[in-house]
């Protein structure tokens, strides 16, 4: 007997991502789903991007890893409300993870919450969590090669940060060729290029975050 | 890599889709993976068969129609195909007013059940 499905596979997720979006626009807060490969600078931008902002907006942050509590541990000691999700092997946070920790979060006083996602390149493109934007992050050491690699992160972020241009004096690395594949995946990506390492960069970034949060 | 939790929710679908239409049995699921879609058939599969083992699909096989990447041009006008996993620009005149419309599908279409 053949019985006809004709169903999304991912549906479960994106019914369950629908439901956590609609809870942060009721709690009035901006969230960003910040993905990029392991040790590109996540955290670290993170913890930038609080020391700018924390005056002047109430963040909070999911931190998603697939075991140990190091990156909440950073966060908690800058004073925000932080929740380290550990997936236990899987490779990407997925809508439901989101939700059911959602209660531990007081929501109605944050402005923004950031969900850094698993270090992967690939995955965590393919899921969504309930964000309003997705931003991605790639640092310099990594090659110039990875927008066309690994296309999907890319067509899906709303902007790409280019992190750790410290150290563009070591590396062989082609950045004009990073910024105009990644134009030609998504013409319409926001690029900032910059350090977390130094700062350099940094203020143009906080200043663009600001205007999508207000 | 992401391919065990498509493999995951695509038998969940199935399993209850049968059982809900009063079947006991799953021996074939088709699905739709586009070329842009970022899962790969081969770990698709590899996947699937490790997490059927004990559930009314253990005896499924998984049929694989890939969707290439499809768009069209406002430029020139015209539909295209590629079997790339993504678009630069219009293959046929080079042009960057194109839009995507095929090639990001996870769809299961349907099943053989008993
Ligand atoms: N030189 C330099 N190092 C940096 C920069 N940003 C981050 N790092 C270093 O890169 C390493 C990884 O940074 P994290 O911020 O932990 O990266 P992450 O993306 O959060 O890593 P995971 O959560 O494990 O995926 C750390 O040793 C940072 O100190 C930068 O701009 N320049
Ligand atoms: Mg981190
Ligand atoms: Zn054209």
């Amino acid at each position: 007997m053949k019985l006809k499905v004709a169903s999304k596979i991912l549906d479960a997720n994106d019914r369950i991502a629908q439901d956590n979006r609609r809870i942060f626009s009721d709690a009035g807060v901006f969230v960003i789903n910040l993905m990029s490969s392991p040790g590109a600078g996540k955290t670290s931008l993170l913890e930038k991007t609080i020391a700018g902002l924390k005056k002047s907006l109430d963040i909070g942050v999911i931190e998603g890893d697939i075991t140990g509590t190091d990156d909440a541990e950073r966060i908690n000691r800058l004073g925000v409300p932080v929740v380290q999700i550990n997936t236990g092997g899987a490779c990407h946070l997925d809508a439901n993870m989101i939700n059911v920790v959602l209660p531990d979060l007081p929501l109605d006083e944050l402005d923004l919450l950031v969900i850094e996602n698993v270090g992967n390149l690939v995955c965590p493109a393919e899921f969504k969590v309930g964000e309003d934007v997705k931003i991605m992050i790639l640092s310099i050491a990594e090659g110039h090669d990875k927008p066309l690699k690994y296309p999907l992160m890319f067509q899906e972020s709303t902007a790409l940060i280019i992190n750790k241009i410290d150290l563009r004096p070591f590396l062989d690395v082609d950045v004009d060729k990073i910024r105009k594949d990644a134009l030609s995946l998504n013409p319409s990506i926001k690029i900032f290029e910059l350090s977390c390492k130094t700062g350099e960069g940094v203020d143009q970034w906080i200043a663009w975050l600001q205007t999508l949060n207000s | 890599m992401h391919e065990v939790s498509v493999a995951d929710s695509l038998l969940k679908i199935a399993v209850d889709e049968c059982r809900r239409s009063g079947y006991a049995r799953i021996n074939n699921v088709r699905v739709s993976i586009g070329k842009a879609s970022g899962v790969m058939p081969e770990a698709l599969l590899f996947a699937f068969d490790a997490l059927k083992a004990d559930t009314i699909a253990s005896g499924a096989a998984l049929t694989i129609e890939e969707v290439p990447v499809a768009g069209h041009c406002s430029a020139c006008n015209s539909d295209f195909t590629t079997d790339e996993s993504f678009v630069l620009c219009c293959p046929m005149c080079g042009s960057s007013s194109y839009s995507i419309h095929a090639g990001r599908e996870l769809d299961i279409k349907d099943m053989e059940v008993d």
